[in-house]
Formats: C-alpha cells, structure tokens, sequence
C-alpha cells in the first residue's frame, strides 16, 4: 500500500543555498506560487468586464470580497476595516492552498497541510495583532489579561489563564489548521489505498472504501472552506481584541 | 464558571496539537530510518517560511495595489448608481404626489362648485315654489272672502226679503181676520218686535 504520507513530503526542485540556509525552491513554495497566481487570475478576470450587473465570474469575485468584508466589519468593527486587505489576502491565500490541495494530480501538495507554514501564518497574526493592540493603547493594553467585573480574589488565578489562553493563540490557530488538512487528507489517502488492496484481492466489497472515499472528498472541501473562514474569522476577532479591547 | 469552561475548550485544540506533536517522534520511530511526518522535518523549516513569506506578501502587495482597488471600484460605482437610481425614483415619486395633491384639488374645487351650483338652484326653485304659493294663498283668501261677502250679502237680501214678506202677511192677516188695514211701517215694526222677542 502506498504511503499516505507520501503525499507530505517536501521536494527540493530547485535548490538554493543562502548564508548557510536552505531556501530551496520546493514542491511546496511551487504551490505558495500557484496560489498566488490562482488567486491573483481569479480577481484580475472576474473584474475585467466591470460589468454593473455581474456575470459568473464577476459574482465570484463580488461574494467572495463582501464576504471577508463583511467578516472584518462584523467581527473587528469598522475601524479593523483598515485592516482587510491582509485580512483578505490571508482567507485567498489559506482558501487556495486548501482548495488547490485538493487538486488529485500525482505533483499535488497541499502547503497548509505543514505545521511550519500554518504555524508562521499564525504567529503573523498573533505578532501583528499585539504590537497593534500596544500601538493602539500603550500600556493600557495588559488590562486587556484583567476580566471585567471578576472579583479581586480571582485575580491571581484569571489572570494567568488569560495570559495563557491569549498566547497560545498562534497554537491554537495553526494546530487546528494544519490538522484538519493533515487528518483529512491522510484519511483519503489510506482509505484509497484499501480501495485498490482490497480490489486486488476480492473486486466487489472494494465498493465500501470507494464510497468512503467519495464522501471524504465531499467533507474535505468543506473543511477546506471552512478551515480557510475559521482562520479569518479568528483573525478579525483578534483584531477586535486589539483595537477594542473587550 | 461558564468563562473558565469556555476558556479550558478553547484549550483542546491545543492539548490535542501537543499530542500529536509529541506523537509524531513516534511515528518516525516506528517507521525506521528513512520515513517520519515530513511536516516535522526541521531541515525544510527555513525554506518554507522564506517562501511562505515570499508568496504571502506577493498576494498582498498584488492584492492591494491591483485586485482590491478594482473590486471596490465596481462596488463603489454600483452603489454610486443605485444611490442615484433611488434619488430620481424618490423624485419621480415626490412629483408624483405633488400632481396627485393637484388633481385632488382640482377635483374638490369642481365639487364645491356643482355644489354651490346645486345649493342655489335649490334655493331659486324653493324661493318660487313660495312665491307661488304665496300667490295662490292671497288668490284663495280673495275669492273667500269676496264669496263670503258675496253669501252675506244675499243673506241679508234674503232677510230683508223675509221681513217684506212677513210684514205684507202681518197686513194681509189682519185685514182678512181683523179687517184692519195697516200701513207696510206699521207691519214691519210690528214683525221685528216679534222677531226680535222670538230671538230672545
């Protein structure tokens, strides 16, 4: 059987050597690239016709802006608008990754699916968000750690935890991403990989691990939109603690 | 309570990071030699972050600069149009209800004149009606009282006839009874004493 984790594994395709440091171009930066592209293609054709009633294309573009601006103006408030083209490009760039990964061709990779590049993406997030909250509101921003209206007996002991619970943030966010598209796609990969065992053997019963795996494709889709929305969801709420506080 | 409980769940995640993390040495253990999660290979860490960052601010630099300014171009003219759309239908509706407050008036003004109109041929036609009557009232009493004269008169007549009359039997009495002759005074005084006694 196939190793499904063969799928994971980092390709140096071209290979770079700076300072000591291995800044190869991999599999992985190939689709960082396509991703881009993807995205980039995707805005660029759908706002050609500037049509006033959109077409397809067009819809695509206008759903998928007003729907990350609706997020930052729902989660962040209007002044983390300010903040929504990051916002956006983070949801494009994380919805590409998924959805490319997605793609069954024999090169494919998915680059969120690696704990280093989701866990980067979130300590951006995290570093950004608390030099924002700092800018914002100097040293008034650690009152953020102390919860209103808990009594002052609590405090040794909330306090902590919300320390706690606001750095392991960055944690919290990669993990779960990078999770989802691991755990999913290594499901698909091993119950394919019974499909043709099992085929081998004996053809007929091989039908159970094909409809599983026609199920896993469906459910991972989902999960790769809607591990993209969470991702930007949690920013904007970050964001929100940042320049609201509380 | 609730906040403590909600605070330990956003922690799962976490604790289940861990153990995978802790779980992948494991794995590459088990495995032997060559395998391992390929995610856990520190060797690609460098090269990976640099693209990441790389690609990521390409995508923002693109984003910002090319696709967001169109996207909300379109947005902004939309709106522009739609705001603009809804201002003349606002107008078209205003001008509407200025013709219909017009045409109301109109329509009041016309009925208060076939009103008015109305009012006063009722009055024309009442003020001949009395008039009229008025006429055939006075007509009335006239010819009443003229017929009333009229009667009186030929009662009188007739009165005066009676007492002629009773006075030549008075005289033609007492001459076939008594064979007196009485002059026509004498008679007549003589039947209105009576008459008048009789009336009494």
């Amino acid at each position: 059987m196939a190793d499904p984790l063969h799928q994971f594994q980092i390709q140096r395709l071209v290979p770079i050597q700076i300072g000591g440091l291995d800044l190869s171009f991999t599999n992985s930066a190939l689709w960082m690239l396509i991703a881009v592209g993807c995205a980039y293609w995707l805005l660029i054709a759908g706002t050609r016709q500037h049509a006033l009633v959109p077409g397809r294309l067009q819809s695509v573009v206008e759903l998928a802006y007003e729907f990350v601006a609706g997020l930052v103006r729902d989660n962040a408030g209007k002044e983390g608008l300010r903040y929504f083209p990051l916002v956006f490009t983070l949801f494009l760039f994380i919805l590409m990754g998924n959805m490319l990964g997605m793609l069954p061709l024999p090169f494919g990779f998915t680059f969120t699916s690696h704990i280093i590049v989701t866990f980067t993406l979130a300590m951006g997030v995290f570093i950004g968000v608390t030099v924002l909250g700092f800018v914002l509101h100097g040293a008034h921003f650690l009152t953020f750690f102390v919860p209103h209206g808990a009594p002052k007996a609590m405090l040794p002991l909330l306090v902590p935890i919300e320390v706690l619970s606001y750095c392991v943030r960055p944690i919290s966010l990669s993990v779960r991403l990078f999770c989802n598209m691991m755990a999913g796609h290594t499901m698909m990969k091993v119950f394919a990989g019974f499909i043709v065992t099992l085929f081998s053997y004996w053809a007929v019963p091989a039908i159970a691990p094909l409809a599983v795996t026609v199920a896993l494709t469906g459910f991972e889709f989902a999960v790769a939109f809607l591990q993209a929305y969470i991702f930007t969801v949690l920013t904007c709420i970050y964001l929100h603690d940042a320049i609201h506080m509380h | 309570m609730t906040r403590l409980a909600t605070r330990l769940a956003r922690l799962a995640p976490v604790l289940l990071g861990a153990g995978f993390l802790s779980a992948g040495p494991l794995l590459a253990a088990s495995e032997g030699g060559g395998g391992g999660l390929p995610q856990l290979d520190a060797t690609t860490f460098p090269s990976q972050i640099f693209w990441l960052i790389v690609s990521f601010f390409l995508l923002y630099r693109l984003l910002k600069t090319k696709a967001i300014p169109r996207i909300a171009d379109i947005l902004e003219t939309r709106q522009d149009r739609i705001g603009a759309d809804l201002d003349r239908a606002a107008k078209l509706r205003a001008d509407a209800e200025a013709a219909l407050k017009k045409h109301d008036a109109v329509i009041a003004e016309a009925q208060a004149k076939a009103q008015k109109r109305l009012r006063e041929a009722q009055e024309r036609v009442a003020a001949e009606l009395a008039r009229h009557q008025a006429e055939l009232d006075a007509d009335v009493a006239r010819r009443l009282k003229d017929a009333e004269q009229r009667i009186a008169a030929a009662k009188n007549a007739a009165l005066g006839e009676v007492a002629t009359v009773a006075a030549e039997v008075v005289q033609a009495a007492a001459r076939r009874l008594a064979g007196l002759e009485i002059g026509p005074e004498e008679a007549r005084a003589a039947v209105a004493r009576v008459v008048s006694a009789g009336g009494r």
